[in-house]
């Protein structure tokens, strides 16, 4: 352990809040002999620990890194605001949390980007770990910065920052990588241009330099090439072909403290059979594959033994959409009841709610309800294939009533494409009807109060969906709609409505769709403050706003234009497996309220079934 | 087999000492899950280990006396459950003692602290002045947030000090339970103020609970 920034901490960590996520020293986490290990990682999650530590995608590479003896991975998470004062004014630089070593000596830094709004996070993190945030301000002995998780899909406004990006599905691609660059370091043959270059071969790395950008009068693009030879022209993403034999933890670190998702989680599936045309995950994580019953079974007891959580979490886009997941929760329910734990299913589609399933979470502790209809009528939700009937949420509703719920939240979005008036008060209908079930309901439990709360967040168009070439809707009407939605659930008391914050809509917009032109805003706005803006109380859209306007960058461009099919998007040079002409087609069939079955149902012919060999389902 | 109360006394050091009452609470828990000890869980609807912390330690301080009372409802050698337990506890967290109980919490009178400041012979110039103050007194807002001066002198008891080149240690006697409780934190905030009012700026480097007595003076066990 590094003595000097343990005894630095010694001396600040009473003054700051939840000092515990800052010591490291966990049940479960990877302490090695630094001596004796060829490469070290640094893991970095550009957001606190509370957040970073309930992401599983982190678990799992975390482990997977560390089954090699000779490889370190270690966490490191932002600091809060106040402790990150304490680091500065101490000269503690960023450290991870397994040896407390400084990460600027660290082989590789890398990063797990979840959501658009922690990009300044990532330069702050950096800039902490006493690093130039810029790539081509940082020498060839510093380490080399990667970066992974479904942003980088859509990499470009984080080009100048990230020396290369990992594209799609990491278990075999992270090991290919540091495998490379052991054999170089070994072999003597290292430079980082020379790493990289090889790197950029395999498949699923994307080194940003090697590849130029061209802009026409309109400031569109007209060209992303490759500037040297070897270099693909277009970067495929890879995705683990043998789900139920992929690597998966059997432990996790235990946090000290309480964390978002306190619990244990496992990964029942991956991919979405439904192809709903807001939905980015839908997309890019195809094809659909699911872990064997006896697989899943097996991690949830492994993991629960390991860790002592009393609770688990089955945990994937969608559930509900196991094939065999009745037999599933049965045979799990058999062992956590037991043991006196309790099962999550956070991923539930509302049309496969049965009552067996209702059941079956009951039976521990009682979560609560919560469905994701999208969108108000039925019209437009076939426009955005969410193929859900208001009879089977009725249903579902009615199980669920039957079962003892009272309490159900109801998740829309605001400014869908071809969104109308009647579909914002479709949105107070539906609930109204809801209400009407449930008072009618003769055999729900008495005595309880019914409450519908509907919590609306506004449409952000995003790469590799059919609705990529959508503008988003601009404040002043998105606020014309949230009143209109108010007014029409006056009285109701039952009804309590909520939305996000647009302006987080509006950045993310820009940022998904952004090209390699917003970097210098990116880092304006970090240097004016901006960092952890996941959280509302640090989220000052005023300072991106005077960021946009120093670097004459305009928001409408990227947020608020239209695409046009055969206009080259920033992210056209990367292949997510899912062809654009399908994406085109899908986006001319929502316009026609025209729904596309389930992948389960009948392929659709996105382009993916190509790369797994022919056929996503049997 | 019905349930039978088991008092383990565990030590909180290291790392640990920044894990908060509540979170000691959830990791002991998961401990004993980890460890498979036989215990007895509360009823309802959000069934939990039963546990019973009788005197909650501050964050940031030290222990090698905290009592932790469970109920077990197999029998199991008391030697083995600590064995279990010690396996499964994080660093910094270990069971010392484990036995059935003596004394009920109500029997709670006092606990005992060592408490380290430097620099070390500005600190011992300054303690006792500090010690032969009249009064000593503090402040502490009730309930209902109104301020209330409290003269802690009467209770504080100063066993003994100790002087190296580096730090200057105090071993105390403080009230704790039910009745009357006083933070350790408190005294030595009292005595850090009192430096610095005649200009000498303390830290006070470490903070560990080393005995909980009974009232009439006895181990508490």
């Amino acid at each position: 352990m590094s003595k000097e920034i343990e005894n630095k901490l010694k001396e600040v960590l009473l003054t700051v809040r939840n000092p515990s996520r800052y010591t490291g020293g966990e049940l479960n986490s990877v302490v090695k002999d630094r001596e004796k290990v060829d490469v070290r990682f640094a893991f970095c999650f550009p957001d606190t620990y509370d957040v970073g530590m309930s992401h599983i995608g982190m678990k799992i590479l975390y482990s997977l890194k560390n089954s090699r003896e000779n490889w370190w991975c270690e966490r490191v998470f932002s600091p809060w605001d106040d402790f990150e004062q304490v680091m500065r004014d101490n000269d503690i630089p960023l450290y991870a949390l397994e040896s407390l070593d400084p990460i600027k000596e660290f082989d590789f830094i890398g990063f797990t980007i979840q959501y658009e709004l922690c990009y300044t996070t990532i330069l702050n993190m950096l800039d902490l770990a006493g690093l130039p945030v810029r790539v081509s301000d940082r020498s060839d002995t510093d380490p080399v910065i990667v970066a992974g998780g479904p942003c980088v899909c859509n990499p470009e406004p984080l080009c100048d920052f990230i020396d290369l990006f990992i594209m799609g599905e990491g278990e075999e691609v992270n090991m290919e990588l540091l495998d490379l660059y052991e054999r170089m370091k070994k072999s003597g043959t290292y430079s980082k241009e020379a790493f990289l270059e090889k790197a950029a071969q395999i498949e699923g790395i994307y080194v940003p330099r090697f590849y130029d950008v061209s802009y026409g009068k309109d400031g569109v693009i007209t060209s992303v090439t490759p500037n040297r030879d070897n270099i693909p022209p277009r970067v495929k993403k890879r995705i683990i072909k043998d789900f139920d034999n992929v690597f998966y933890p059997e432990s996790f670190v235990v946090p000290f403290g309480e964390i978002v998702h306190d619990r244990a989680v496992v990964e029942v599936l991956r991919g979405c059979i439904r192809g709903c045309r807001f939905c980015q995950a839908g997309f890019i994580y195809r094809p659909f594959r699911e872990k064997s019953t006896d697989t899943v079974c097996k991690e949830v007891k492994s993991l629960c033994e390991s860790t002592g959580y009393e609770e688990v979490s089955l945990s994937s886009l969608s559930t509900s959409d196991f094939s065999d997941i009745e037999n599933m929760l049965a045979k799990i329910t058999d062992y956590t009841e037991g043991e006196r734990i309790s099962l999550a299913l956070p991923s539930m589609r509302i049309d496969r709610f049965s009552e067996e399933i209702a059941q079956q979470l009951i039976k521990v502790k009682k979560n609560g309800l919560t469905f994701a209809p999208e969108a108000g009528t039925q019209r437009l939700r076939d426009v955005i294939n969410k193929n859900i009937t208001e009879e089977e949420i009725m249903r579902s509703c009615t199980i669920a009533f039957l079962a003892g719920y009272s309490q159900v939240k109801l998740y829309f979005m605001i400014g869908l494409p071809d969104e109308r008036d009647e579909d914002i008060t479709g949105i107070t209908d539906l609930a109204v009807r809801i209400a009407d079930l449930y008072y009618n309901l003769k055999n729900r439990s008495k005595g309880q109060k019914l409450q519908i709360s509907i919590s609306c967040a506004t449409f952000v168009p995003k790469p590799f969906t059919p609705f990529q070439f959508e503008p988003q809707i601009t404040s002043e009407e998105i606020n014309r709609r949230q009143r209109l939605l108010l007014d029409s659930a006056k009285g109701k008391r039952y009804i309590s409505i909520s939305y996000h914050n647009y302006k987080v809509s509006l950045l993310e917009a820009v940022l998904a769709k952004g090209d390699r032109r917003i970097a210098p805003v990116i880092e304006r706005a970090w240097r004016s403050g901006c960092r952890l803006g996941s959280w509302d109380e640090m989220f000052d859209y005023d300072k991106w706003e005077r960021a946009f306007s120093a670097e004459g960058i305009s928001t409408d461009f990227y947020a608020h234009r239209a695409i046009a099919y055969d206009e080259t998007t920033a992210w056209d040079h990367l292949d997510y497996l899912v062809d654009k002409s399908f994406l085109i087609r899908e986006n001319k069939k929502a316009y026609e309220a025209s729904t596309t079955p389930n992948c389960r149902e009948r392929c659709s012919g996105c382009g993916v079934s190509k790369a797994v060999g022919g056929k996503c389902f049997e | 087999m019905n349930k039978t109360t088991v008092r383990m006394t565990f030590e909180k050091s290291g790392r640990a000492i920044y894990t908060s009452h509540l979170d000691v609470v959830r990791t002991m828990q998961r401990a004993i899950k980890r460890a498979k000890l036989p215990v007895w869980y509360t009823e309802g609807y959000n069934p939990k280990i039963y546990l019973n912390f009788p005197l909650a330690l501050s964050l940031g301080v030290e222990s090698s006396c905290e009592p932790m009372e469970m109920a077990v409802v197999e029998d199991m050698p008391l030697e083995e459950m600590t064995r279990r337990l010690n396996g499964t506890l994080p660093d910094g967290m270990r069971i010392l003692d484990c036995r059935y109980p003596k004394n009920t919490n109500k029997d709670i009178g006092f606990a005992e602290y060592e408490i380290a400041f430097s620099p070390a012979h500005a600190a011992a110039e300054a303690f006792d002045p500090f010690v032969a103050q009249e009064k000593i007194e503090i402040k502490k807002f009730t309930k209902k947030k109104t301020e209330l001066i409290v003269d802690i002198k009467p209770y504080a008891m100063v066993l003994e000090k100790d002087l190296s080149d580096s730090l200057f240690s105090i071993y105390i006697r403080l009230p704790a339970g039910n009745n009357m409780n006083l933070n350790a934190g408190v005294f030595s905030g009292a005595f850090l103020s009192f430096a610095e009012s005649s200009g000498k700026k303390l830290s006070c480097i470490c903070t560990k609970r080393t005995k909980i007595l009974c009232k009439n003076g006895d181990i508490f066990a």
